[in-house]
């Protein structure tokens, strides 16, 4: 087990490198000179290549990726001008382990940017992840427990007609209509769960209760048809003709089997929502990774972007590594070498 | 400045479009500065009170607080109202000529000017002081001028100043040998270049600089910064005020941060802002669609806000009886332009066919209207000093003459349907339908037009030397209220065209006339007489077509009922002027 997990970590770091590698080059051979975003209005090509310069975009490509890398490992110092060091060091940017790089439109190093926003993404993915679970799982028993029945067919039709709804339009219908219109619920606003747990819950209901249910929608489905799919094994009908208790049957033969790739989708979901609901902190105005992205996005803030690639990246390795993990406690069918 | 280079380049600008600009103004031409429809809200009128808290949303979060490095015209307004007095300011008004009319701020007067407008003296006024209760000091004033010089640190601020001040420029680079009192390399050139005596500072230019006090009023590039504050890059939202707020705790990019009264301001030295809220809370990533709802409904903190979010179309019909009292709609500083590429356009009647079958009223309208835009006839803003309709095309029918146009297309002896390919700044279905409404009318003229929408790359193809489009979009607003700041920039082909570039001057023009007035106009010791100069010339570029006017843009936005003391200043690019707006409470 311990040697597995050791070997998944090192196959995710060198995803990681990858991804990074990948996305560096996507986006620093893109048309657009960051240097130039940084350069003002009137900006002469002497200008231009003097902040070239100053921001180390003067490189090669593969010098700068070294540098980026360095700085996840080690950190690093922004502009890393020796000169500049010696004469004014208040005016350098340190940019500890792990350095996401440093975004010169915004004048702040990737990190910084990302720190208070990752708790607020984590937020809303984990209390929309509980929703979602709790509710579309409990739903997909029900449907899979009741197959053909009327519950069975009204829940199957919701969950088809929640998911055919796009997120911004539930969003929006929320807001609009519960919060502004109808006022039967606070105007969401996030606040740290630090400074108030109570209006760190109110204001997560809504965006959260927007998220779970797109997500919620798939789970009923999935959950129904890997129950219905285990209800069918042949180690069911033994269980039933020992005579074990129904109750038990469900929870710790059908349900556990059917979980194993119920919690695969789930890692992965989890894991993404992590790096950031892009559509969802912008229909609330949540302060969170998604937004930033399209901020970033909107103004070729390419260091920044790079920045929120890789941590999205680095969410969906680690969850998978845990959801790999798990298969082995959740289905004993699994051996993990 | 370009509408789509509001920001602090002219790349990032394509989609920061609404959010960003520069100083300079606009108006229908009234003499209230405004067009449209209400002058901001019903309770404009109000009397004037002190106290209440004031809510500001907006969408996009703040790139800076930092004077020296600001260059967007909500910023530059912003930082001129709150925290950063500068020697001169322009006064809150919405009249056309006083807007564009510097009065003394920090400074005693509006500037002594010598030597043939290459000096220029200010003296500091008694009892100015940072919110630390220390003076302003000509230091202070000096040391921030120093800091647009260190263009590797302070990055994205307007750097004028640097081909203006005595100082200088290395052979190799053409840059100043000083570069910003961070390396300090080429200090003494600029110790002399600026000098204080007691509290007079005087500048030294290498050239004429009539409107030298234009440019002090209407960017903050010229304010005092106080040295001890000053952590270069790392000060990018410190704010370390001497006007009438002062930020209470930090800014929070994204979402904002509240200002509170700077006990060290006295009204006593300040005459121009009259500070009336107690507190103003700004509130960023207030989305358009979202924001307008809670305006409209006026519920809650809303009766005290002012946005500087546009009501999205989609919502017009929501904006009627009481609701549209609270609106504005005035013509913002910039002017879009379409610009034929002079290198392969070489035929004037295949331009001047351009210009003639030129819809205006068809990309207004597929644009939103009358509320989004009014139809323009010079690239400059109507606020701006010396302006005046360009004669050339002033006399064209708003909806263009297709059947004119296919006759002079013609006689011109050129191979029909003539191919053009219109490249323009696309990705949104508004713009493609506005483009393609100039395509239309182009169509019925004997033009076979391309339509070629480009996104993100679009200034990476319109800028690039020997591009292969006939005919782009140009946006273009003053960063002060001077045609200096708008002809030179667009159509001075020395500075802008290079073997790989061609700067601002998309369309490659060039004339040894026009370059030989610039010089003329930069010559002058007097605004007045320069904008004569920059008159001629304008109408040498509409004769030979170098630009095609189209529309100016119009900021059509809401206030809470609440809000006193609104006026659309030109001045203040037409964003929420903070030095005259109070709250009823």
């Amino acid at each position: 087990m311990f040697a597995y997990i050791i070997r998944r970590v090192f196959s995710g770091i060198i995803m990681l490198l990858l991804v990074s590698l990948v996305t560096f080059i996507l986006f620093f051979a893109s048309p657009v000179n960051p240097a130039r975003l940084s350069c003002g209005k009137i900006c002469s090509p002497a200008l231009i290549e003097q902040n070239s310069k100053a921001l180390g975009y003067d490189k090669p490509m593969i010098v700068q990726w070294g540098q980026f890398v360095k700085g996840i490992v080690a950190g690093r110092e922004f502009p890393e001008d020796a000169s500049l060091r010696k004469s004014a060091p208040e005016t350098i940017a340190t940019c500890p382990a792990p350095c996401l790089g440093y975004s010169p439109l915004n004048a702040e190093t990737v990190s910084s940017e990302l720190g208070p926003r990752i708790p607020v993404s984590a937020s809303l993915a984990l209390a929309a992840f509980v929703l979602w679970m709790v509710f579309g799982i409990s739903f997909g028993i029900i449907a899979a427990l009741r197959r053909g029945k009327f519950l069975d067919k009204l829940l199957v039709s919701a969950a088809l007609v929640a998911y055919a709804f796009p997120t911004f339009f539930i969003g929006l219908f929320i807001y609009q209509f519960i919060a502004l219109k109808w006022g039967l619920f606070p105007v969401p606003v996030y606040t740290p769960l630090t400074q108030d747990p109570l209006l760190w819950l109110q204001g997560l209901v809504l965006p959260a209760i927007t998220l779970a249910l797109v997500y919620l929608a798939g789970y009923v489905r999935l959950t129904r048809a890997f129950m219905l799919e285990s209800m069918g094994e042949d180690y069911l009908r033994t269980a039933k003709a020992k005579g074990l208790a129904p109750r038990k049957i469900l929870f710790k033969h059908t349900l556990r089997a059917a979980l194993t790739p119920i919690v695969t989708q789930a890692g992965l979901d989890l894991g993404l929502l992590l790096g950031g609901a892009i559509i969802t902190e912008q229909v609330f105005n949540y302060p969170g990774v998604g937004k930033l992205a399209v901020q970033a996005a909107t103004t070729y803030d390419l260091p920044t972007n790079v920045g929120i690639v890789i941590l999205i990246a680095s969410f969906v390795v680690v969850a998978n590594i845990i959801v790999d993990v798990l298969y082995g406690l959740i289905d004993p069918r699994v051996t993990l070498a | 400045m370009t509408k789509k280079t509001k920001s602090i380049s002219v790349i990032a600008a394509v989609v920061a479009a609404t959010t960003l600009a520069a100083c300079g103004g606009s108006s229908s031409g009234g003499s209230t500065g405004s067009s449209g429809s209400a002058s901001g809200g019903s309770a404009n009128n109000a009397s004037a009170s002190k106290g209440g808290t004031l809510y500001y949303t907006s969408n996009k979060p703040r790139q800076t607080w930092d004077p020296q490095r600001t260059y967007t015209g909500e910023g530059i307004s912003l930082e001129g109202r709150l925290f950063s007095r500068s020697l001169v300011q322009f006064p809150v008004t919405s009249d056309l000529k006083a807007s564009s009319t510097p009065i003394p701020d920090l400074a005693t007067n509006t500037g002594t000017k010598s030597n043939g407008a290459k000096t220029w003296s200010f003296t500091l006024k008694d009892g100015v002081k940072w919110q630390d209760g220390s003076p302003i000091t000509c230091a202070d004033v000096k040391y921030g001028t120093s800091r647009t010089f260190a263009t590797d640190v302070i990055t994205g601020g307007p750097n004028y100043i640097l081909s203006y001040l005595n100082i200088p420029t290395d052979k190799k680079t053409g840059l100043p040998v000083y570069n910003g009192p961070y390396k300090k390399a080429g200090q003494s050139y600029f110790d002399k270049a600026v000098t204080c005596s007691g509290k007079t500072i005087t500048y030294h230019f290498n050239k004429a600089w009539p409107d030298f006090n234009l440019y002090l009023a209407a960017l903050r590039a010229g304010d005092p910064y106080k040295q001890s504050q000053d952590k270069g890059n790392n000060s990018n939202y410190t704010v370390f005020s001497d006007g009438p707020y002062k930020l209470q705790g930090t800014w929070t990019k994204g979402q904002g941060g509240t200002f509170v009264r700077n006990p060290e301001w006295s009204s006593k030295t300040d005459n121009i802002r009259k500070a009336l809220p107690d507190k103003i809370v700004f509130q960023e990533g207030v989305t358009p669609e979202i924001g307008v709802q809670q305006m409209i409904s006026d519920s809650g903190t809303a009766a005290n806000t002012v946005t500087t979010n546009a009501i999205p179309p989609a919502s017009f019909s929501q904006i009627t009886g009481a609701v549209a009292k609270r609106t504005i709609n005035p013509q913002s500083p910039f002017t879009e332009y379409l610009v034929p590429n002079m290198l392969r356009l070489k035929n004037p009647k295949v331009r001047e066919a351009l210009a003639i079958a030129l819809d205006k009223n068809a990309y207004i309208q597929a644009g939103g209207g009358s509320k989004m835009y009014a139809p323009a006839y010079t690239v400059t803003a109507p606020g701006i000093l010396g302006f005046k309709k360009n004669a050339t095309f002033s006399g064209l029918p708003d909806s263009g003459d297709p059947a004119k146009a296919k006759a002079l297309l013609k006689s011109a002896g050129v191979k029909m349907p003539y191919p053009i390919n219109l490249t323009y700044p696309g990705g949104t279905p508004t713009s493609d339908k506005q483009f393609g409404a100039i395509a239309a009318a182009w169509g019925q003229a004997g033009f076979k037009v391309t339509l070629n929408g480009l996104t993100d790359t679009y200034y990476n193809v319109v800028q690039k030397a020997g591009s292969t489009w006939d005919v782009c979009w140009g946006s273009w607003g003053a960063d002060w209220p001077a045609m200096s700041t708008v002809i030179p920039p667009l159509f001075d082909s020395r500075p802008n065209l290079t073997p790989t570039t061609t700067g601002q001057d998309y369309g490659s023009y060039k004339s040894a006339a026009v370059n030989k007035l610039i010089d003329k106009a930069a010559a002058q010791t007097d605004v007045n007489a320069a904008a004569k100069i920059y008159d001629q010339i304008d109408a040498i570029l509409g004769q030979d077509y170098a630009y095609i006017p189209l529309a100016i843009d119009k900021f059509y936005r809401i206030n809470g009922s609440n809000i006193t003391g609104y006026v659309n200043n030109p001045a203040e690019a037409m964003y929420p002027d903070l030095g005259g707006i109070g709250v009823k409470h």
